[in-house]
């Protein structure tokens, strides 16, 4: 077994250290003092920090994110907890059209972070299973943040807290307590940096972007090609908005085919913007057409059959990098 | 003061004072002890003041009723006959409390400093504002002045956190921000409430109930009675007359100290009424929607004319005073809506500038 620490463990150590750093750092949310939150990253906190620094609110989502600007506005550093991010549509109004244009408009800074469980894949049916990221990446003046790595939950999450503008950070719930995730995380003082991908697989064949859970299938499928012959070079995104322009024309130059991956559903799915911009930026160096694999056009199905018939799965991913790679 | 037939409604035009109506004005005042005594204790400078604001208020929207007629700008949303709600709040708030006022609240900018030119340069768009231009809605941070956004109601959860704020570092400080009859019916008045009571937030959240939203009269929108929504809500409710400044200070006096004390949020219900349109463009649709006599009652009771009566008549203060207050604040109007006229064309914003401070740059 794996040793070292959860995705969920990095989330709640980046807290803990962002609160322990900085005062003005506090958390808002339903559930997260007493109870400890949903699905217990803030545990423990209460007696740590206090109930000013740990405030649980109504079911409110407008009020959580509105309290978040404001608190903000007056020099304060939250960051709410959204139970499950599909709820964040209640609060859709606050951040997209008050925090996100409130730099352009008016220069002010809005530094909250809005963090929460997203993505599917354990049942959840269509209201704890969305992809959220979208509805935000289209909205200017809002940083959106989906890792998938303990290691980088953590020093993602930091640099969240510590960026002055919007940030949506989307924790995938399916890789929480993922055993395989374990992974030593970084010191105190360690911060990532928001707008940079990682490549986790080199590969010279063709290259697979994804992020959140679909990097771990992706380099499942990744694994299974290499068996025979094909290297597939996987980037993980870890930022949609900024997207890491330069990593994602490296990737085309190198490899010349690009296979997009995401449990977004397809229309609208950031496998569309990417294509765009490969196409602006590096049509010269494609040998073979942007390829997608993503979630069906459809609700979140609660069924078990019919929700991994809705996700992309190891053998989806698999059987269209090999399609691509015989172009 | 001066009337302006060209651009004010009828019944200010020719307003005169109503014995029976400054009878009702002079019996609010002593109405609760509480308040009589914060009147009580205003001097004469102080109740010159609420009626320079007043009168500021009032020229303001005169002078973007004038800009509108010459086509300066296409339209303009104005607090005509609704200053007091503003005048008088912003009149008993400190110079660290903040305020989110809604756009018929522009009187607050002017209360809170921020320049005459800063407000006209606003409809404007060009650089003297704010915004620069991105944005018709201002403020000041600095002085404590939060811009709203066109999403009515929004402004109360975004108000809250300003309180929460104060709160948790222990400042005595609060937000105040005013809502209209018709955003009440927004979930974001209902969560920001909601949210502000269960935290014990220094909020003042004024219900500026003018009895219209837009071009539906509030009946239609709403069946219930704002002063349950300090029971419903949980916290200290109170009622002022939204024609009256000396009654929207005290009540406001009295729901700030109570934040202060650490009692809040609390919710003011003011009654008042919107005398134009929802803007300078409908003033014929909104006068179908009440009957002239409407109109006639809540036109006597001009916040400006009454309470210039009662300065007078009741309180004594000479009426050259008022002439001098109201020629110098005229003067300040004429002056900064034709200097943030001049520049139109000068102080526009560089094209070029589009795509800049989406994100803000430094960390911090």
């Amino acid at each position: 077994m794996a040793t070292g620490n959860t995705y969920i463990e990095a989330v709640r150590e980046a807290l803990l250290e962002e609160m322990k750093a900085d005062e003005r750092v506090f958390l808002l949310g339903e559930d997260i003092a007493t109870y400890g939150g949903a699905f217990k990253v803030t545990a423990g906190f209460l007696d740590e920090f206090g109930a000013e620094r740990v405030v649980d609110t109504p079911i409110a989502e407008a009020g959580i994110v509105g309290a978040a600007i404001g608190a903000a506005l007056m020099g304060l550093r939250p960051v709410a907890e959204i139970q499950f991010l599909d709820f964040l549509s209640c609060g859709f109004d606050q951040l997209t059209n008050f925090a996100a244009k409130a730099h352009y408009r008016w220069g002010a800074a809005i530094p909250i972070v809005i963090r929460g469980p997203g993505g599917g894949g354990v049942g959840g049916g269509p209201f704890h299973s969305q992809s959220v990221e979208m509805y935000f990446v289209k909205t200017p003046g809002i940083k959106v943040v989906a890792p998938s790595t303990a290691a980088d939950a953590k020093l993602l999450l930091k640099a969240a807290i510590r960026d002055p503008n919007p940030v949506l950070f989307i924790e995938h719930k399916a890789l929480y307590r993922a055993p395989a995730l374990r992974e030593a995380l970084p010191g105190p003082d360690a911060v990532g940096v928001i707008g940079e991908a990682a490549v986790r697989r080199e590969g010279d064949d063709l290259a697979i972007l994804s992020y959140g859970a679909m990097v771990h299938k992706s380099l499942e499928a990744a694994a299974a090609l290499a068996a025979d012959g094909i290297e597939a070079r996987v980037v993980d995104l870890r930022t949609l908005q900024p997207l890491d322009d330069e990593a994602i024309v490296e990737a085309v130059r190198r490899c010349g085919k690009v296979l997009i991956v995401h449990e977004d559903t397809r229309t609208g799915g950031i496998a569309g913007e990417i294509t765009a911009r490969i196409n602006e930026r590096a049509f010269e160096w494609l040998d073979g057409p942007v390829t997608r694999v993503t979630a069906q056009d459809t609700p979140v199905p609660y069924n078990k059959g019919l929700e991994a018939a809705f996700f992309p799965q190891v053998e989806d991913i698999e059987a269209a990098a090999r399609r691509l790679a015989a172009y | 003061m001066k009337r302006f037939s060209a651009y004010e409604f009828p019944e200010y035009v020719d307003w005169r004072p109503d014995p029976e109506v400054q009878a009702g004005f002079a019996a609010t005042i002593t109405r609760d002890p509480e308040r009589a005594a914060l009147i009580d204790a205003l001097d004469d400078d102080a109740l010159v003041d609420l009626y320079r604001g007043l009168v500021a208020a009032r020229l303001h929207d005169v002078q973007l009723k004038r800009w509108v007629k010459q086509g300066v700008i296409t339209k303009a949303w104005l607090g005509s006959g609704e200053e007091a709600v503003t005048v008088g709040s912003c009149a008993a708030l400190g110079p660290d409390d903040v305020v989110g006022p809604m756009i018929r609240n522009a009187a607050a900018l002017i209360e809170r400093g921020v320049s005459l030119v800063d407000c006209f340069a606003g409809y404007l768009g060009t650089t003297d504002s704010i915004t620069g231009g991105r944005d018709l809605h201002i403020g000041d941070p600095d002085k404590g002045v939060i811009p709203p956004i066109s999403h009515v109601g929004d402004l109360v959860p975004v108000m809250a956190g300003c309180a929460l704020a104060f709160r948790m570092r222990k400042e005595p400080r609060v937000a105040l921000t005013w809502t209209g009859d018709g955003s009440t019916a927004t979930g974001a008045v209902h969560e920001g409430l909601r949210t502000a009571a269960a935290l014990g937030a220094p909020l003042v959240c004024v219900v500026q109930d003018n009895q219209v939203a837009l071009g539906t009269r509030m009946e239609a929108a709403y069946r219930g009675d704002f002063t349950a929504y300090g029971a419903a809500y949980g916290a200290m409710l109170l009622e002022m007359d939204g024609n009256h400044v000396l009654d929207c200070y005290a009540a406001t006096k009295r729901a700030v100290d109570a934040c202060r004390a650490g009692d809040g949020p609390v919710i003011i219900v003011a009654r008042t009424f919107r005398m134009g349109g929802h803007a300078t463009h409908d003033e014929r649709e909104a006068r179908e929607l009440f009957d002239d006599a409407v109109y006639r009652h809540w036109g006597q009771r001009d916040p400006v004319g009454c309470y210039e009566t009662w300065l007078v008549e009741q309180r004594g203060v000479d009426r050259a005073r008022l002439e001098a207050v109201e020629a110098e604040v005229a003067a300040q109007i004429d002056a900064a809506a034709e200097e943030a006229k001049a520049g139109r064309g000068v102080r526009e914003p560089d094209p070029a500038t589009v795509t800049d401070g989406v994100y803000a740059a430094e960390a911090g």
